[in-house]
């Protein structure tokens, strides 16, 4: 069973500044569903083990999204990293309600370990991150476990700052594009933290990066934030960066958050400041 | 006997192909051979290493056969070793011998001495056959080998007879000739060796004797390398030597020669060294004379001197003595006196009253006489106590001087003479100095120190090192640029400028380079405030005086602070890289006078090296300042903002009462960042090379913003308050790893 479920199927696999971009799909037991994710492995992962960066995609997307709009490809060559793009939810679960929205159920995991039915069962992204992705990233690439950093956009975004500030140590940096900063306060977030977490505020709490600065251990995590000035979601208040740079200037978590003037929210924004984040992860991972 | 010389006569000789009765004629010597020779018996056994030294003994003698003798007595010793096959022999004919002479007691020391032989190892020099025969020739050779049968003619002629007897029964036809010159030759030693002194002594002519060789025989024609002697080439083929390496004879020979020649040289050597010695033996027996003449005058100078301070001493003590005697006399004298006069007074008084005593009527008038008197003081305590005062001596002078006699004075310190010009590298100087003749020195120990940057300049004669303009020298990792204006009034030719690499090793450092007066011709050497740039450059020497200064490490960027750009409100603190700001008030009317400082801004420049490449400084600052940081072209506005014009980029932090804001301005524009952790340590880093400016948070590695901009020229550090406040500036710093990264 185990090696079954370690299986990975090759989806496409294209060379890419002397790398390979690659997609696998492989059986999730936390998700108990077929999952894919992009992998991008550098040059120099033929000769040796490379640090490991995961990219958390925001609302509606697949593990497409990054890979092919982003252009993160030459940095992550150049510093030597691999990068894995996971899908943003579990899909083909046949859950009531699944597909219905674009903003909850499929391509809206939010990166929590559902607690409600009917989502509990598939709805364990949280879990899938950050310990099923890495040991199969760990058994079947040139993977240094010990060296990896996390990064996402909007909702992935939200994703990498929890998954960094509930596990300090785990991750060497993190950095996120416009994340959702506080999702208890935004309507995104209180839609999808309802709907898998049901209506117990401290379980979302748990998952709601503001409040986790608070009880962050230590300032050993330098994050980097950028954020489009122009972002219609950040005027919607759905990613309320302000409570995020308040919290963290109230407990000396460094930040350096950066309103980029003129930007939305788009991928056009993401890659023009990629190479930022890259490098700003490669300083940790290859420090 | 003398068959001996026939072997060792020219080769030809012994060619069995010449006729043998062409024997050479030898010489005998009918000299008393010297006693001390006999003593060479032994010697003519040894090796020939061992022989190396003999002609270092009788150097004196100058007597030059004596060598060759030695030399000849190897060769025997040898040949008489190589006889050693036909010892058994040999004793028959000892016994004989012995017979002969009837000198049976001296038969064992006869077989000990062959049995010495045959153990003791040599080497045949049969080149000195050659040289052997020259002085036979020359017939002035006195040899001890033959005097045994000079002294006795008859007993030599016997032993030739015996002798010959001996080759007949020994040899019956086969035995070569040098088995039987062996033989023979042992003979002779044996016989000289039994003979006595007294025999030696004995006056005799010379005789000549003639060889008689067997026709039978052949002479030897090579050379067996392993028993070193000649052989004949038959012996090669069938004799002993069968296995045995041989060359030509006359190889050999000239191996031999050559070797000979070597000891030659090696005694010239020899006697030179001796000579040296000797004179030198003479000039410390010279100094000798001389230092032990020179101390005895020193002695008795001392001893001199010792007397006159005691006599001295002497003097003033028993005057000071008898002055204090005198004055003690007087003073007891005059004490003395005027009791006797106080006793009369009494008396008289005493009479008086009894004259009174009897004429009551004038009583009232005694009341008040007696009553005067009464009130006299009667002085009757001693003005002077007659003991005498112990008085110590102080003879701590004469206890030093006594004690300069024992201590040897000091020597002056050698007169250092002025250094010349040239004298010294980077790693070497030569110092020349004389000593006063007074002195004897034994040596002087010369050490010498580096010699910091601060410490005045020593030398006198030599001229002094250029004045280096620290605060004005700037430098980076791969540049240096130096002012410096000359500290000589005389000309100086040349500045040498040494580059050194810094080891991490004790070795110090590694000279790398070295530019004598670059770029720069000694006129303009000379100018003041000249500059100077060069690459890798870290040590300013100046060649005259070899004072080394190191004047700027390349680690990291140096810059300077040009006072002459700041704000008025803006001042430099001692350690010139601090900047502080008391107070902020509108100045701007009266500012107009100024033409390179800053107006509205309170800012300053730095100065920078016009270098390509990376610079990298840090700013301290306190949390709550607020200050502008960054760089700018050296004509950047003055009366503008840094930061608000295009020829300025810069980090400002401000406190709002919200929170800290930082803006990083070029052109009056900046990005919205918002930075949590308020930097207390800024690095600045300045990348030419990739068109970056960047800032960092050091405390936490944090990298805060980067500009890119291609800059068009150099540009140089700035910095400005807004408040008053202080700002310290590290530079020359290495650029920690943590943000090399980025």
């Amino acid at each position: 069973l185990r090696t079954e479920i370690m299986a990975l199927k090759q989806i496409s696999s294209n060379k890419c500044f002397e790398g390979f971009q690659k997609v696998f799909e492989h059986d999730s037991i936390e998700l108990k569903c077929k999952m894919r994710f992009g992998i991008y492995l550098p040059p120099k992962a033929e000769i040796g083990k490379c640090p490991v960066l995961y990219w958390l995609s925001g609302l509606t997307c697949t593990e497409q999204n990054f890979i092919t709009k982003s252009g993160f490809h030459q940095a992550a060559a150049e510093h030597g990293l691999i990068v894995v793009a996971p899908d943003t939810s579990p899909r083909g679960c046949n859950i009531e309600g699944e597909e219905e929205s674009w903003d909850f159920g499929t391509g809206a995991g939010f990166y929590v370990d559902a607690t409600e039915e009917p989502w509990k069962t598939n709805y364990r992204m949280y879990s899938y991150i950050k310990d099923e992705l890495p040991k199969l990233i760990k058994a079947n690439f040139p993977a240094d476990s010990e060296r990896m950093s996390i990064f996402g956009h909007s909702m992935g975004g939200h994703g990498a700052l929890i998954l960094a500030l509930k596990n300090p140590g785990k991750y060497k940096s993190v950095s996120a594009f416009a994340p959702i900063c506080n999702p208890v306060q935004c309507p995104w977030g209180k839609k999808a933290f309802g709907g898998y977490l049901g209506s117990d505020l401290t379980k979302w709490e748990a998952y709601d990066a503001t409040n986790l600065v608070k009880s962050y251990p230590d300032s050993h995590l330098d994050i980097l934030i950028d954020q489009g000035k122009d972002d219609q979601f950040l005027s919607a208040g759905q990613l309320l960066p302000d409570n995020f740079i308040a919290a963290c200037t109230e407990r000396k978590i460094p930040v350096v958050f950066r309103l980029q003037q003129g930007y939305d929210h788009s991928y056009f924004f993401i890659t023009t400041f990629i190479n930022d984040h890259i490098r700003h992860h490669a300083k940790y991972l290859n420090a | 006997m003398e068959n001996e010389f026939v072997f060792s006569s020219d080769t030809a000789a012994l060619d069995p192909a010449t006729d043998p009765s062409a024997s050479t004629m030898f010489p005998e010597s009918n000299e008393n051979e010297p006693e001390g020779l006999t003593f060479y018996h032994m010697d003519l056994y040894e090796s020939k290493g061992r022989l190396e030294i003999f002609p270092e003994e009788p150097a004196g003698r100058g007597d030059g056969a004596l060598g060759e003798t030695t030399e000849e007595s190897t060769e025997l010793g040898e040949d008489f070793r190589s006889s050693n096959r036909s010892a058994y022999d040999l004793e028959k004919e000892v016994d004989e011998l012995t017979k002969l002479y009837g000198l049976d007691e001296d038969k064992e020391i006869d077989q000990e001495l062959l049995g010495g032989n045959i153990a003791t190892a040599g080497i045949l020099e049969s080149k000195e056959i050659p040289a052997v025969k020259e002085d036979v020739a020359a017939g002035s050779y006195g040899s001890i080998y033959n005097a045994p049968k000079s002294s006795s003619p008859v007993n030599g002629s016997q032993h030739k007879e015996h002798m010959e007897s001996t080759e007949e029964q020994e040899l019956p036809g086969k035995e070569d000739e040098s088995q039987h010159l062996h033989n023979a030759k042992s003979y002779d030693e044996l016989h000289n060796h039994a003979s006595s002194k007294e025999e030696l002594r004995s006056d005799d002519r010379q005789t000549e004797q003639s060889i008689q060789p067997n026709s039978e025989e052949e002479a030897a024609d090579i050379y067996c390398a392993t028993c070193k002697i000649p052989i004949r080439a038959f012996d090669k083929l069938f004799g002993d030597h069968k296995d045995h390496e041989v060359t030509q004879l006359a190889n050999a020979v000239e191996s031999a020669k050559e070797e000979i020649q070597k000891n030659m040289c090696k005694l010239e050597e020899q006697v030179t060294e001796m000579e040296n010695f000797a004179g030198h033996l003479e000039e410390i027996f010279i100094t000798v004379e001389e230092n032990f003449g020179r101390q005895e005058q020193k002695f008795e100078m001392h001893y001199n001197e010792v007397m006159q301070t005691l006599t001295q001493r002497y003097e003033e003590k028993v005057e000071g003595l008898g002055e204090e005697k005198k004055q003690k006399l007087e003073a007891l004298y005059g004490q003395l006196v005027s009791c006797g006069e106080n006793l009369d007074t009494c008396k008289e008084l005493m009479e008086t009253i009894q004259e009174l005593c009897k004429d009551k009527e004038k009583a009232d008038f005694i009341k008040v006489k007696l009553g005067e008197f009464l009130k006299k003081d009667m002085d009757l305590v001693l003005s002077t106590l007659p003991d005498f005062e112990d008085r110590v001596i102080d003879f701590s002078d004469v206890q030093q001087l006594m004690d300069s006699i024992n201590t040897i004075a000091a020597p002056s310190a050698p007169v250092i003479n002025p250094q010349a010009p040239n004298s010294a590298t980077g790693t070497s100087v030569r110092v020349c100095w004389g000593l006063f003749s007074d002195d004897t020195v034994e040596f002087y120990q010369l050490y010498y120190k580096q010699v910091s940057d601060d410490t005045p300049s020593e030398a006198q004669a030599a001229p002094s090192p250029p004045i280096i303009k620290r605060k004005e020298s700037r430098s980076c990792e791969n540049a240096a640029l130096v002012c410096w204006e000359s500290g000589n009034m005389n000309p100086v030719d040349s500045y040498t400028v040494e580059l050194s690499k810094l080891t991490n090793g004790e070795n110090g450092d590694i000279i790398t380079d070295s530019l004598i007066n670059p770029n720069l011709d000694p006129a303009t050497a000379l100018q003041p405030s000249v500059s100077l740039c060069i690459h890798y450059l870290m040590q300013f020497q100046c060649a005259e005086t070899n004072k080394l200064q190191t004047f700027c490490s390349l680690v990291g960027t140096y810059f300077y602070l040009n006072e002459d750009t700041a704000h008025p409100l803006l001042s430099v603190l001692e350690d010139g890289l601090t900047i502080a700001c008391s107070e902020i008030e509108n100045l701007e009317c009266d500012l107009s006078f100024r033409d390179n400082g800053f107006t509205r801004c309170i800012a300053i420049l730095g100065s920078m090296i016009p270098f390509q490449g990376k610079h990298y400084w840090e700013v301290e600052v306190d949390e709550n300042m607020e200050y502008r940081v960054g760089v700018a072209f050296e004509n950047t506005h003055r009366h503008g903002y840094l930061g608000a014009n295009s020829s300025s980029w810069c980090m400002r932090h401000i406190v709002t009462p919200a929170r800290h804001k930082y803006e990083f301005l070029h052109s009056g524009t900046t990005p919205d960042i918002r930075i949590t952790i308020p930097p207390k340590r800024i690095g600045i880093l300045l990348d030419y090379d990739n068109w970056k400016l960047s800032f960092f948070n050091l405390d936490i590695a944090q990298h805060l913003y980067t500009f890119n901009s291609h800059f068009q020229h150099y540009v140089h550090p700035c910095f400005a308050l807004e408040k008053p406040g202080v700002l310290r500036i590290r530079n020359g710093i290495a650029m920690p790893t943590s943000i090399t990264l980025l």
